[in-house]
């Protein structure tokens, strides 16, 4: 694991995974794919580990001799519990009757007891649990077991490069990776998809179908800046919706039995007890369909922005919560009816079964996103002025026949944002990856937070701006109190930035910035070399929209690419 | 019936839960004709208890064919809490994976409590030489442990032929204990070698209350850097071992 944290050429990390497998008995393969991942199960199932930081403190502390107060001196001053027990954990003082050795299976088994340890002296039980591992195990071995069990650990290792390595270890050919990847689109689980392939072969994960109750990964929207160039990608004709400002779901549903996914394929019925029971309404008892939820008024039915939708992501109060912040479910696609996949039928039939469905659009609480077949430009515009005038933030034109394809991004879906006024087109998403000491009223928080874009060829993180305005006190704590989770002694090594910063985080919380426009700068790495050697992009007049993006992963920012894009679009205006 | 046992009073059950649940919070006790057995080990391997408690010792025991059954301890100590010290206490296995617990004073109560799958897996016992055998009154170990609590976490014992050193220290001061041969409390002492180690007080000062109760004495046997044992004798149950795994600090 340390070689892959230090490795950021994808090439050589491929390797690294492919000799992992290979020496990996296949049936613990899933097991090891889901430790690389940084989790114990699927994401959908939402299982988590629960450890206390103070937990892990008070382990380091019993097993060095070190007291708590210096072990947690020594954690405010390297910011990362992992480093602290490597550095601290070179003489352990308490023995074990019997030493068994380390292995993947024990870690996994541990991990999954401690994720199922709950209620009362669970703490206890948790601690003893994990001090088993850490006695028998390395300083750099507890270095990474305290970062999984913390969910800090971030190897940012792309699921593309674990399939890549798969597909090479089991099948030698890198070209077989598609058929993991279709698999990993129905299923959303990396771990299955590894195990059928090393027990049953290629064969038996082609025939990994979609399930009911177990999220689909969703079908993606390239973006494009003009109506022309959306009218293009399509040939002329496209079915136009409305993008709302809203969070993408995906509901599940058989007889009673209700369950919502996110878009990053979390479970989260629980936070919309509301959009559960509509779904109980429609007609047939057998589905997965796809649906904006957005914050309605709750006398005018207007749709909100979605900070108002966030008041509903709040673990307590959800009853309350429903009460002032109620919803609307705009559907916009259907993938399984009755026992049956839907996904290869083309769009417009699709919409076709869902007009069946959902036959009262009239009612805010359930009905079909608003949408329209466009043939022209003009068309087009009249529809994105009339979705501004509803609150939305621009379209998506759809090819009117294409499949639901899974996992995918690509131009069967584009989507085109509305303008900020004389800004820049377009809101970027931004991971957080440095912070800068404040001063005045924001001292002991940040006064400013570097952010990077991802580079998806390089799988890296690169520096784009610092942004230091449009954060109110409130946001500027919650997000203080969340960094604080993943404050890293140095620069993480998957970012590239020149420049200096006096906290470190790992790539893990994304925001929403805008700005007035894209500039060359020598300063930032963002596109390094791709306009003007030597110079980088970054962004002028950058601002918070104060729009924490947790439905995103740092993987799903703004990437490279679409920044160097729209840089030379925003030249093109202007000429 | 597959497995019945009786006890004058629920303290000899008292005695053994709570000991075992200072390690674990699932128990699989294995009955076989000669008696009832547990063997368990903290889940960091630290600690591990070994009981032994021969059909002799109980009021009454029948056990057809050996059998393994499973139990919540904390759930299996509430039932047992309901019994008052001179209420004679039933507990039994039949075939329905249910464990019986009839409280019989005057009246009857029974409870039914759901049995879990039990952990297979026999934990081994360490294979140790003892130097050093200490027996102590359970009550005098245990004001030793409070006294070395008051500064410490940790518990340095050191005995030649003529006295033993109990001692602790952290940031904030230290403590000694010496108890010398023919003290109060002291039964025996016997050292084949000068012997020095240390153990965490949190294991055995949980375990020590757990058992003192019981009365009975205390067997302290060990090595210098090597695990330590403690045998509880208590009436009418036989013999409890104790396991601990020392640290090495200076």
């Amino acid at each position: 694991m340390d070689q892959m944290e230090q490795t950021t050429s994808r090439l050589e990390l491929t390797n690294h995974l492919v000799t992992l497998f290979k020496n990996t008995p296949s049936d613990l393969i899933d097991k090891i794919i889901y430790l690389i991942q940084g989790k114990i199960r699927p994401d959908y199932e939402g299982i988590e580990m629960g450890i206390a930081e103070k937990t892990i403190i008070r382990i380091i502390s019993q097993i060095s001799n070190i007291s708590i107060d210096k072990v947690s001196h020594k954690y405010r001053d390297i910011g990362d519990l992992g480093s602290v027990a490597e550095s601290l954990l070179e003489n352990k003082v308490q023995t074990t009757l019997f030493n068994e050795k380390v292995t993947i299976e024990r870690i996994y088994l541990i991990f999954d007891k401690v994720s199922k340890t709950t209620g009362k002296g669970s703490q206890e039980i948790k601690l003893r649990l994990l001090t088993s591992l850490f006695n028998d195990s390395s300083p750099l071995e507890c270095k990474y077991i305290i970062r999984f069990a913390l969910g800090t650990l971030r190897l940012g290792i792309a699921d593309i490069t674990i399939m890549d390595a798969l597909a090479l270890a089991y099948t030698s050919d890198k070209k077989n990776r598609k058929f993991l990847e279709s698999a990993y689109n129905v299923s959303s689980d990396l771990g299955r998809v590894s195990r059928v392939l090393a027990l049953d072969g290629l064969k038996a994960v082609s025939e990994i179908k979609i399930e009911l109750f177990i999220p689909i990964r969703p079908m993606l929207a390239e973006r494009v800046q003009t109506s022309k160039e959306a009218l293009e990608k399509v040939s002329g004709k496209g079915s136009v919706e409305f993008k709302l400002d809203g969070e993408r779901v995906q509901i599940h549903r058989k007889g009673k039995n209700v369950e919502i996914f996110s878009r990053s394929l979390e479970n989260i019925t629980h936070y919309y007890p509301d959009v559960a029971e509509v779904s109980r309404s429609i007609k047939l008892t057998n589905f997965i369909i796809e649906a904006e939820v957005v914050a309605i008024n709750k006398y005018t039915e207007e749709f909100l922005p979605f900070q108002e939708l966030m008041h509903r992501r709040r673990k307590y109060d959800i009853a309350q919560n429903v009460e002032n912040y109620p919803v609307s479910v705009n559907v916009f696609d259907i993938l399984w009816a009755s026992g049956r996949d839907k996904t290869n039928l083309p769009y417009l039939k699709r919409r076709e079964l869902l007009k069946d469905i959902i036959t009262n659009v009239e009612d805010r609480k359930l009905t079909l996103i608003s949408q329209k077949i466009v043939t022209s430009v003009e068309e087009l515009e009249k529809f994105m002025a009339k979705s501004i005038e509803f609150g939305c933030e621009g379209l998506v034109v759809k090819q009117t026949n294409s499949p639901y394809r899974a996992g995918a991004r690509g131009f069967a879906w584009i989507k085109i944002k509305r303008e900020y006024r004389s800004e820049l087109v377009d809101s970027l998403d931004l991971v957080i990856v440095g912070g800068a000491h404040g001063r005045g009223r924001r001292v002991g928080k940040y006064g400013a937070l570097l952010l990077a874009i991802f580079d998806k060829n390089e799988n890296v993180f690169k520096s784009v701006c610092k942004v230091g305005s449009g954060f109110t006190d409130e946001v500027l704590e919650e997000l203080f109190d969340e960094l604080g989770k993943y404050k890293i002694p140095n620069k993480h090594a998957r970012v590239y930035s020149k420049l200096e910063m006096d906290t470190w985080f790992t790539p893990t919380i994304v925001i929403e910035i805008i700005a007035s426009e894209i500039t060359l700068s020598p300063e930032y790495d963002a596109g390094m070399n791709s306009i003007r050697k030597g110079f980088g992009l970054s962004l002028r007049f950058p601002k918070f929209t104060k729009k924490i993006r947790r439905d995103k992963n740092p993987q799903d920012i703004t990437d490279e690419t679409e920044l160097i894009q729209m840089y030379r679009k925003q030249r093109n205006i202007k000429l | 019936m597959v497995f019945l046992a009786k006890t004058k009073s629920p303290d000899e059950w008292k005695a053994v839960t709570s000991a075992i649940s200072t390690l674990v919070d699932e128990a699989t006790f294995e009955a076989t004709v000669e008696g009832l057995s547990f063997r368990g080990m903290d889940p960091s391997h630290v600690a591990l208890i070994d009981i032994s408690w021969p059909n002799s010792a109980f009021d009454g025991y029948e056990c057809d064919s050996a059998l393994k059954f499973g139990v919540r301890i904390d759930e299996f100590s509430k039932l047992m809490k309901r019994a008052e010290k001179k209420d004679a206490v039933e507990v039994s296995v039949e075939e329905n994976s249910l464990l019986h617990i009839k409280i019989l004073n005057g009246y009857k109560r029974e409870y039914k409590m759901r049995l879990i799958e039990s952990t297979g897996g026999s934990t081994p016992l360490p294979k140790l030489n003892f130097n050093s055998k200490i027996i102590l009154t359970p009550a005098s170990f245990d004001k030793i442990l409070s006294d070395i609590e008051v500064v410490s976490e940790y518990i340095s014992i050191e005995s030649d032929e003529k006295k033993i050193t109990f001692s602790g220290k952290s940031d904030s001061g230290e403590a000694d204990i010496i108890i010398e041969s023919g003290s109060e409390g002291l039964e025996e002492l016997q050292v084949k070698e000068t012997s020095k180690a240390t153990y965490s007080l949190d294991y055995l000062s949980k375990i020590t209350k757990a058992i003192s109760a019981s009365g009975g004495s205390l067997v302290l046997e060990y090595s210098t850097k090597m695990p330590l044992r403690l045998e509880f004798r208590v009436a009418n149950v036989g013999r409890i071992h104790f396991y601990l795994a020392p640290r090495v600090q200076d």
